[in-house]
């Protein structure tokens, strides 16, 4: 089993996480959604996998290149 | 002629077609690998390939004469769907397909009639770099490297692919980044130089896959447009780009049957933008809907997402698309978007390929990081390619354009037709920002909602459209009728759609 580490591409507030620890998440899948430059921006998973942990949580305020979630495949 | 001398000839094209030997051979196959034969045969119509250089051998120490077929690349012409393509691929299984004097004159003659025939070129890449012993020593370089002046100008008189398929290094990666096309086996590795050579260097383990894998070359350099799972599906992608290009740069692009049920997704695709301007969406769905049905074919994908870059066809004539992808950090553009359209334009005007923007970005990204990584020259490639550019040029604003970005996307003339959709905001900042800036105002505080909407009012389409500082403004659903249209009006009739290519030498990676 592989883990990945899901990192923020933007700065930002974590605005909503609309997936929970064991889910399933499909390829290209929102996993929470940061607000940022007076835009709702998602943070996707690429490749798929299912949400072990989330280092983060809602209204936390999180830096471009910050992990937001482990995910294992 | 005798039967001995038919026999010679019969040895030695078997021991050539031999390649590496059956051991070599069957590892690969193993693995699961197609060797260099099987790639070409796999690339060009079937019984279309001509080889060049069927007999020759490494030229260099006499002990390798005999264990060189072909010098470890073979090389000739072939069709690739019904249109003639030189072709050059790396055969590992012989001396790592190390480049040689033989095997380089090889590559020399396939280019140079490529280029003064007008045949796109085609590289198969998997080559352990520079032959040792034999470019040792101050004799080896001056007898072997570097003895053709025009080895690595490139000047776009037609199309080149690659795809690297294997361990690549040396002149293998140069010609890979050269290329107009790159294409990424996973497992292949495209470096400078091998992860061994690397760790002896700098006196640390290197992985190769972390130093040039396809991970890095898709997501940080950008280098590949395309990544494949196998051998097979890379050389799918090439045939698959030379589809969008014409042979040379003086002649338009080929056209295409336009499939029967292209511009069904129009009526729905004002729903694919969501109403409130907040949230965001992918605009590859907008992309997929106005383009002739299953012809976007998106280029480096997996690098600077918020902006998109593909080829793709509108009546059945390729078009290169840049958007702006709010999907990715909204669509600000930074410096790495603005390498990739650079690099996008250039393809586009050298090879006659009229250019569609679809502009909906909150302009580009600020700050310590961006200037540090060269944003104003970045931005002014970017501007300056645009204007450079002679093909045809169409942006649609879907949302936001703001500041020099609006610009840059085509705004302010810099395409021969703007076109708004009714839910374009044009402004020179994000109205919140510009409503602090002017009137001090944060959201919350008494008069910001009043101040806010007055601004946002003035953003309207309607504006830039009164001053005919956009042309048209027109509904989602009409999108692909109107480019249509509009690049049948703007076709570059007086030179049969061939433009200046004033960007013909510019770098082939940034």
């Amino acid at each position: 089993m592989a883990t990945i580490q899901i990192k923020a591409e933007v700065s930002g507030s974590v605005w909503k996480i609309i997936t929970a620890v064991g889910e399933t998440i499909e390829p290209g899948g929102t996993i929470m959604i940061i607000e940022s430059m007076k835009m709702e921006i998602p943070v996707i998973c690429e490749d798929g996998g299912t949400v072990q942990k989330f280092t983060v949580a809602e209204t936390e305020a999180v830096n471009e290149g910050q992990v937001v979630a482990v995910l294992s495949t | 002629m005798s039967a001995e001398t038919d026999d010679r000839y019969e040895t030695r094209k078997a021991k050539a077609m031999a390649m590496g030997g059956p051991e070599k051979l069957a590892r690969r196959r193993a693995a699961g690998v197609l060797n260099a034969r099987e790639r070409v045969d796999r690339l060009v119509d079937a019984g279309t390939f001509i080889e060049s250089g069927l007999f020759g051998t490494s030229g260099s120490r006499p002990e390798d004469h005999d264990r060189s077929p072909t010098d470890g690349k073979v090389a000739g012409f072939g069709k690739i769907d019904g249109r003639e393509c030189a072709v050059v691929a790396n055969d590992f299984t012989v001396m790592g397909a190390s480049s040689g004097a033989t095997n380089g004159r090889k590559i020399g003659h396939m280019k140079r009639v490529a280029t003064s025939r007008g045949l796109p070129m085609v590289f198969l890449g998997e080559s352990s770099g520079a032959r040792m012993p034999d470019h040792m020593g101050a004799r080896g370089m001056g007898a072997l490297l570097g003895n053709d002046p025009t080895q690595y100008a490139r000047m776009r008189e037609t199309p080149w692919a690659s795809a690297t398929l294997g361990l690549s290094y040396g002149s293998s990666s140069w010609y890979a980044v050269l290329s107009d096309f790159c294409v990424l086996r996973k497992g292949a590795v495209l470096a400078v130089s091998s992860a061994q050579l690397a760790s002896l260097a700098i006196k640390e383990d290197v992985d190769p896959e972390v130093m040039g894998g396809w991970q890095v070359h898709a997501e940080v350099t950008g280098f590949a447009d395309h990544v494949a799972e196998t051998d097979e599906e890379a050389l799918a992608a090439i045939a698959r780009f030379l589809s969008y290009m014409p042979s040379h740069h003086n002649e338009a692009p080929p056209v295409h049957p336009v499939p029967a049920d292209s511009g069904s997704a129009m009526a729905g695709i004002a729903k694919l933008l969501p109403e409130r301007r907040t949230q965001v969406y992918d605009v590859r769905t907008i992309v997929r809907a106005i383009v002739d049905t299953g012809s976007f074919f998106e280029l480096k994908p997996r690098f600077a997402k918020v902006a998109v870059t593909g080829l793709a066809r509108l009546d059945g004539r390729t078009v290169g698309i840049v958007a702006n992808n709010p999907l990715a950090r909204g669509g600000a553009m930074d410096t790495d978007a603005c390498e990739k359209i650079t690099s996008f334009l250039v393809l586009c005007d050298s090879f006659n390929i009229p250019i569609v923007m679809l502009v909906d970005n909150p302009g580009f990204s600020i700050g310590v990081e961006a200037e540090r990584r060269r944003a104003p020259g970045k931005i002014m490639n970017f501007m300056q390619a645009l204007q450079l550019c002679t093909v045809p040029k169409i942006s649609v604003i879907i949302r936001k354009s703001y500041g020099q970005a609006y610009l840059n996307m085509g705004g302010g003339r810099n395409s021969d037709e703007v076109a708004a959709w009714p839910t374009a905001e044009v402004s020179f900042m994000d109205p919140t920002f510009a409503v602090k800036i002017v009137h001090g105002l944060s959201p919350g505080e008494a008069g910001f909602d009043e101040a806010f909407a007055q601004m946002n009012k003035d953003s309207e389409a309607w504006g830039i459209a009164a001053i005919y500082a956009v042309q048209s403004v027109i509904q989602p659903h009409e999108t692909r009728d109107y480019l249509i249209r509009m690049l049948e009006v703007h076709r570059q009739r007086l030179t049969n759609g061939v433009g200046q290519h004033l960007m013909r030498a510019w770098p082939t990676s940034f």
